[in-house]
């Protein structure tokens, strides 16, 4: 999009590590990205490819066992970079960012409020936190949001429980309690894989349009490559705790390279295209990120892999055309060849 | 089209009540829960037909009651009205949900079901072997045991297991290789109908591409019939013959998958479809908003179930409920089935290709 | 030659590689191949402190089992001189020379006082309201070194109730008699009595848990498997029987036991008063998992194949919370091992000449007894050690109770 601006965040060679009784368990192995302002990222993978973990590591939420490594360097308000993994992840600065300048939408949002305090007074409780002291104008902000996500009859819902809400409701008040302070960046963890299409659509739609008021960036993360199409100007394709594939949404659908990107186009049914007798699909399942063998991690899934070459070291990120690139050794002869 | 799909089609436009490949006809089943002194209707009056070899999707949104009807259909519970009437292959048709003893005993196997959860859905305490063998050992109790055994091995072969790991338990496989399992577990009595109860929703992409494609290759060579119950569009649109979707209770339409997906006659199909996201980043479709939320199902509104929320309601939908009835080869109930001109799906590939490669050039 | 010797470098690595992924394979295959217990037994294993908690029950078990053997001196062993004696030193060297462990004879010995002396100090007591006790002395011989020597005869007795034996694995020659944790008021060894009250005090809560079990396993599955007013009526029975205060309710009970029966009666008839209480907890349990597993998508399975109901009970359900009652009780012991601690602590539970921990404690009733003779808490040690380690290991269970989770 805007390339001019300077990135929001630029996560660099990220790896989250977790020590177990059977050896270290490496789910995130050296993931990089940068997210500029009004910006869409979709970060896509099966499940254990290491997406959540990464969005925890920014967020500096991950368990204690994990381990984080690398930069995750954000530009704050008055253009000074922080790197979040230095600073104390129950510290004063980190606080200060958490909720106000990064905020986050989870999964389910019956579990992300408590049950024990009304919507609004959750909400509340951000305002007061990171913008006024005053009570009356906190409560003023809480209500301008719950209207601005679509939440009818604000004031009434303002002193309702969670249980009172339908599903669709409550990630609507999650996502009011996300944008309250106007995060610079939105971290979207799987936020519309519990609800239904029709209300799906309408949350999506709605981030997109409070995106454009706010102007802030998103990592959405997701392995719905459906809402992604919808939702992201760029994609990030991960398998196996590393970034296989990144470019534009439009490169990664029309023009997939890496054989796992391919093989994740082929196995969904495009909704309204041509019927195909068979699904492609990728043989095998994704190993456990324990004791990894060298080589590229897809090696043994691979229906393009070539002997002595990708079992031996991991390919980088060979970049094609303009934001392009593939960790592929096909497409570094490419490179080569340009 | 492909030809295969064109003879369905053509089938479908035979009088089909009474007819000889009808295996099951769902007729008017209701089912109805009641908790401290509620009561809820789940299914509210289903009916339509399946035939042999044909797969039908059921969707709708949570709470619609797929899942509720699905098990009724296989008798996991009991259903408050209505008949399951199944040709068995003797060509004697009983009504399933009211089988004498004997009767059970024989046509009981016949319907099977493919569960949701991979991980809840196999005894963690039993060896895969047994989980597979359990139908056996239960109906035929004097089955040799090398046979029982030759069984397990044949089936979890077609369904793709590696067989040397058979006396393991459920812990050591993944999903996928569960669900494999599930579905061995369900093949085994040789069934001729299997509902698929969201089989495939709590699996990874690729994983289930994987079990689509067994349980079509399965369905081809053993000539199996399935309901398939997902929430997922998509993967309906790609597995099933016919589409059912059903709204807060009710069949709303039922008609054949392109057709249905291409032209919907329903208001609610037509809402319903206008939200899938497509996993193209060039198709951007209109939703078409609804109004409101899905009402509670222990107190419907009057007249047709969804008037609140749709845009072409008219006075007369308030007051009366619309009866399926047969529109342009199709079931669908909307009192104004016919007059409306709903938009669908743009199945011509060729057209969109152009405009795509229009668009390039820009 | 050295790109020789690199090769065979370079091959010997290979080898050891291959054989590390061979064990760590063989190592996955048995996870695989694992049964259930087996997993749980792996993930205790895991549990440091149950691991710890285990050995000393072990330990404890084994003591009580070989409790005669390992007790110098049986129940009814009593010595009018060394009441209330202090444990006895246990010394090596006589006179410089070394001879191996001994003691020194200690006996408690009435101060000499003339009899103007004595009609003192009895009216002194007099006044103050006391009973006159004699003044007494601890005297200690250090003349004769008596040695502890290894399997000595003494008392007879049963070993596990079949063979007669009269061998103690410890003793001192002659008359004398060694106290490791001292003497109680009536001169008996409290080190024997810990060891043979153990046999009661540990054993109960099983006996007890048993019954409780059966009885919670029995109710609580026909208040979930039936559901309806028939739980209803369960429920409400184990809310009464729960809000029992439990202290007027085991003395009403052990008062209803006849005076006078033989010990072994009365310890079965103590039993059941526990146990009749405690099973309601075991009983909600059950239900519970009995509810939570009808609605598993397994039975469900097993019910469309055909599977009888009778058999999924036992195939699918039983064992499906087996684990979790097994945890149950085992958490469910230490409150056992208090009950009956307590009962007998009260003078309600086993009588002299029988003995346990509970009876035991009984001689650290009040302060000044506790002030002048603190070795009568050392029973208290055992109760605390067994009742922790219980719950150690029942917490350990806990966690290894699913182990697909």
């Amino acid at each position: 999009m805007s390339e001019q601006q300077e990135p929001i965040i630029q996560v660099r060679d990220l790896h989250v590590s977790i020590k177990m009784d059977e050896g270290t368990l490496t789910p995130v192995r050296g993931v990089s990205f940068d997210i500029r302002p009004g910006e869409t990222l979709g970060l896509v993978g099966e499940s254990g490819c290491g997406k959540s973990l990464t969005s925890k590591a920014i967020m500096g939420i991950n368990e204690k066992k994990c381990h984080s490594d690398g930069e995750i360097l954000f530009r704050g308000d008055g253009g000074q970079v922080i790197d979040l993994l230095k600073l104390d992840p129950r510290g004063k600065p980190i606080r200060a960012i958490r909720g106000k300048q990064i905020s986050m939408i989870f999964q389910e949002p019956m579990v992300a409020f408590s049950p024990m305090y009304t919507i609004g007074n959750q909400i509340n409780e951000c305002t007061m936190l990171h913008i006024t002291r005053d009570k009356k104008e906190s409560k003023a902000i809480t209500l301008e949001m719950m209207k601005k996500v679509g939440i009818a009859n604000a004031e009434k819902r303002y002193d309702q429980y969670p249980h009172e809400f339908s599903g669709g409701m409550l990630q609507r008040a999650l996502i009011a309690m996300a944008l309250v302070c106007k995060p610079r960046l939105l971290i979207a963890d799987e936020p519309t894989t519990a609800l239904d299409v029709t209300i799906q659509a309408q949350i999506l739609e709605l981030m997109q349009q409070l995106q454009k008021e706010l102007g802030m960036a998103i990592l959405f993360i997701t392995h719905d490559l459906g809402t992604v199409a919808k939702m992201c100007d760029r994609v990030a394709v991960m398998y196996l705790g590393r970034i296989v594939e990144t470019g534009t949404a439009r490169e990664i659908y029309k023009y997939p390279r890496h054989p796992y990107t391919r093989g994740l186009m082929g196995s969904v049914h495009k909704i309204g295209s041509r019927k195909l007798d068979r699904l492609y699909s990728i043989e095998g399942t994704v190993p456990l990120a324990l004791n990894l063998k060298p080589g590229c991690g897809f090696y043994d899934r691979c229906d393009a892999r070539v002997e002595g070459t990708c079992d031996q070291a991991e390919p980088d990120l060979y970049c094609l055309e303009g934001t392009h690139c593939a960790a592929c050794v096909h497409c570094r002869k490419e490179e080569k060849a340009k | 089209m492909s030809g295969k799909e064109t003879a369905a089609a053509n089938e479908s436009k035979k009088p089909s009540p009474g007819e000889k490949d009808v295996i099951l006809r769902v007729s008017h089943i209701s089912k109805r829960f009641t908790s401290k002194g509620v009561c809820v209707r789940a299914v509210t009056d289903v009916s339509f037909d399946v035939k042999k070899g044909e797969t039908i999707g059921i969707v709708g949104e949570s709470g619609c009651g797929k899942t509720t009807l699905g098990r009724c259909v296989v008798r996991a519970i009991e259903a408050s009205e209505g008949d399951v009437l199944y040709t068995a292959r003797d060509g004697r048709t009983y009504d399933f949900l009211r089988l004498n003893k004997a009767d059970m005993k024989k046509v009981r196997k016949d319907i099977q079901m493919i569960f949701q959860d991979p991980y809840s859905s196999l005894d963690p305490r039993m060896t895969v072997i047994d989980i597979i063998a359990e139908p056996l050992r239960a109906n035929y109790p004097k089955m040799p045991k090398a046979e029982v055994e030759k069984k397990v091995i044949e089936i979890a072969k077609k369904v793709g297991l590696n067989t040397t790991y058979l006396k393991r338990y459920p812990h050591a496989f993944s999903g996928g290789q569960r669900q494999r399992i599930g579905t061995a577990r369900a093949l085994i009595l040789n069934p001729q109908v299997i509902v698929c109860d969201e089989a495939v929703s709590a699996l990874d992409v690729s994983i289930q591409a994987q079990i689509i494609n067994l349980l079509k290759d399965l369905q081809k060579e053993l000539e199996l019939t399935y309901i398939f119950i997902s929430h997922d569009l998509s993967v309906v649109e790609h597995i099933s013959d016919k589409v059912g979707v059903m709204y807060l209770g009710r069949l709303v339409e039922f008609g054949e998958t392109e057709q249905l997906f291409s032209r919907p006659r329903h208001p609610y199909t037509e809402a319903l479809l206008s939200a899938v996201p497509v996993a193209d980043p060039d198709i951007r479709i209109e939703r078409i908003p609804l109004q409101g939320e899905i009402p509670n199902p222990a107190n419907p509104p009057s007249g047709c179930y969804f008037h609140e929320r749709c845009r072409y309601c008219q006075e007369k939908c308030a007051r009366e409920v619309p009866q399926l009835q047969e529109v342009d080869g199709r079931m669908v109930a909307c009192h104004f089935a016919e007059e409306l001109r709903l938009r669908g799906f743009d199945y011509d590939q060729d057209a969109i290709d152009k405009k795509k490669t229009a668009a390039e050039k820009e | 030659m050295s790109e020789h010797e690199n090769q065979a470098v370079l091959d010997k690595k290979a080898l050891r590689a291959q054989k590390k992924a061979e064990k760590a394979r063989k190592k996955e295959e048995k996870y695989y191949l694992a049964s259930q217990w087996q997993l749980m037994a792996r993930k205790l294993g895991r549990h440091k402190l149950a691991r710890i908690s285990l050995v000393i029950l072990g330990f404890l078990y084994f003591v009580a089992l070989f409790g005669d053997f390992l007790a110098p001196y049986s129940l009814t062993d009593y010595d009018a001189n060394s009441k209330d004696l202090p444990p006895s030193a246990i010394h090596f060297s006589h006179d410089g020379k070394y001879v191996g462990p001994f003691i020194y004879r200690t006996e408690k010995q009435t101060v000499k006082m003339s009899v103007a002396e004595k009609s003192a100090a009895q009216r002194a007591a007099k006044e103050r309201g006391e009973q006159y006790v004699p003044p007494t002395n601890i005297v200690t011989d250090e003349t004769t070194p008596l040695r502890i020597r290894w399997f000595v005869h003494g008392a007879s007795y049963k070993i596990l109730g079949i063979f007669e034996s009269d061998l103690h694995l410890f003793g001192v020659e002659g008359s004398a008699k060694v106290f490791l944790f001292g003497a109680d008021s009536m001169g008996r060894d409290l080190f024997s009595r810990i060891i043979l009250g153990s046999q009661v005090s540990l054993t109960i809560p099983f006996a007890g848990t048993m019954i409780s079990f059966v009885l919670g396993l029995l109710i609580g599955s026909v208040s979930g498997y039936f559901g309806g007013w028939i739980d209803n009526v369960i429920q409400r029975i184990i809310e009464v029987l729960n809000s029992l205060p439990s202290l007027p309710l085991w003395m009403a009970l052990s008062a209803a036991i006849p005076a006078g029966i033989p010990p072994v009666q009365m310890y079965l008839l103590i039993t059941v008063i526990l146990s009749l209480i405690s099973w309601t907890g075991l009983a909600r349990v059950v239900r519970g998992k009995f509810m939570s597993l009808k609605n598993e998508d397994y039975v469900m399975a097993a019910k469309l194949a055909g599977v009888s109901d009778m058999k999924i009970i036992l195939k699918h359900m039983v064992p499906g919370f087996m684990s979790y009652l097994i945890v149950n009780l085992t958490l469910g012991i230490p409150s056992m091992i208090i009950g009956e601690t307590s009962m007998s602590f009260l003078g309600l539970g086993i009588q002299a000449p029988a003995t346990s921990w509970g009876v035991l404690l009984k001689e650290a009733q009040d302060v000044s007894s506790i002030a002048m003779h603190p070795w009568c808490l050392i029973p208290l040690f055992f109760v605390v050690l067994t009742v922790l380690a219980f719950n150690f290991l029942g917490d350990g269970m806990r966690d290894a109770a699913d182990p697909y989770k």
